[in-house]
């Protein structure tokens, strides 16, 4: 039985993105793979994999991300569609962007043994509690008195208050808060650093960190030239990791 | 298709460098900020007081992922005539779960 979805985001050439399945097929099943795509429908039709969708969601195609509010939504629901239609087959999902390379051939396996040992259901990088620090994309929301007001509206929590951020490149979710999170309509534009694990937290779920592991993924410099190093320091993946397809 | 002009590019590719170098220098010369309870370095930055703010400058929030709250320091010593505003990071979170407390529709 296949039990993780691994949901890649892509929207490089279908060259490229033939290139980042070879290299993922070495960590995780092909047939676990499902792609879903931000580039041209040209290209997204030239893509020799037969689990893949097309994403025209224009809160998914940003150029500033932050400033503009990107969204994951559409794509999740996407995926959540697709695990639907699967059955039972996937009990977890993980979510990498493109750039996100795995580096282990048990990458899945040690995903779900640490989501369960922390018993949480959505485990992401650099997972801060940012309500009421200096964290920008916390203060730019609050310039709109929705933002706060929206979290206590939904929230199952005493502490209604709380806003959490994770890094958006990678995160590993059970089937449940992936669906639950998914089914939830976007009410106003939040920046998906923030509205994926704040949702989640309000919804009940628990978010915890992948601690040890954060140090791989990082915000700007490109490490295409140090897999191996990373590899060889513990790295189960690595970001940003952009040119290896490029070769 | 619109494209920026190359003075308009030169503009902005000049503004960058200037806040790159801004930055620099702040992290460079700034007071070292701390979290007041762990001690942990939280990296450096200007404070300067500007028109009844106080404006925090070079906070490396970007790499470091820092995510400091301002607040006034809690006092042994009662006085009426000071206070201290210091910086602290809340725990990492480690919420329970709680699915099943209430039902949201």
């Amino acid at each position: 039985m296949k039990t993780v979805l691994n949901l890649i985001l892509s929207h490089q050439p279908a060259a490229a993105v033939s290139k980042m399945l070879t290299h993922w097929n070495q960590c995780v099943p092909n047939e676990s793979i499902l792609i879903a795509y931000g580039g041209t429908k040209s290209e997204f039709d030239a893509i020799q994999h037969k689990q893949k969708f097309f994403v025209d969601d224009p809160r998914l195609r940003t150029r500033d991300h932050q400033r503009e509010f990107q969204s994951y939504t559409r794509l999740f629901q996407a995926a959540a569609e697709f695990l639907e239609k699967q059955g039972d087959q996937f009990r977890f999902v993980h979510f990498a962007e493109y750039d996100h390379l795995p580096l282990v051939s048990d990458l899945n396996e040690r995903q779900t043994k640490r989501l369960t040992a922390e018993g949480a259901d959505l485990l992401a990088f650099h997972v801060h509690r940012v309500d009421g620090t200096n964290n920008p994309h916390f203060l730019y929301h609050m310039a709109d008195d929705k933002f706060m007001s929206y979290w206590s509206g939904i929230s199952r929590r005493a502490e209604q208050e709380v806003v959490l951020s994770m890094f958006g490149s990678g995160s590993f979710w059970n089937r449940e808060a992936f669906c639950a999170v998914s089914a939830v309509k976007e009410p106003f534009p939040i920046y998906m650093e923030l509205y994926l694990p704040t949702l989640a937290h309000h919804l009940g779920f628990r978010v915890r960190d992948f601690s040890e592991q954060n140090r791989f993924v990082r915000v700007l410099k490109d490490e295409t030239r140090h897999v191996g190093q990373a590899r060889k320091e513990g790295a189960w993946t690595l970001h940003p990791v952009k040119r290896l397809w490029d070769k | 298709m619109d494209f920026a002009s190359g003075e308009a590019i030169v503009g902005q590719m000049i503004r960058r460098f200037i806040r790159a170098v801004g930055l620099k220098i702040a992290q460079t010369i700034g007071m070292p900020i701390k979290d007041f309870r762990s001690g942990r370095s939280l990296g450096r930055a200007l404070v300067v007081p500007w028109r009844g703010k106080i404006h925090v400058i070079g906070l490396d929030v970007a790499v470091r992922h820092v995510a400091a709250r301002p607040m006034f320091q809690p006092q042994k010593r009662l006085t009426y005539w000071k206070q201290e505003i210091v910086f602290t990071e809340h725990p990492p979170p480690d919420f329970v779960r709680e699915t099943e407390k209430k039902n949201l529709s």
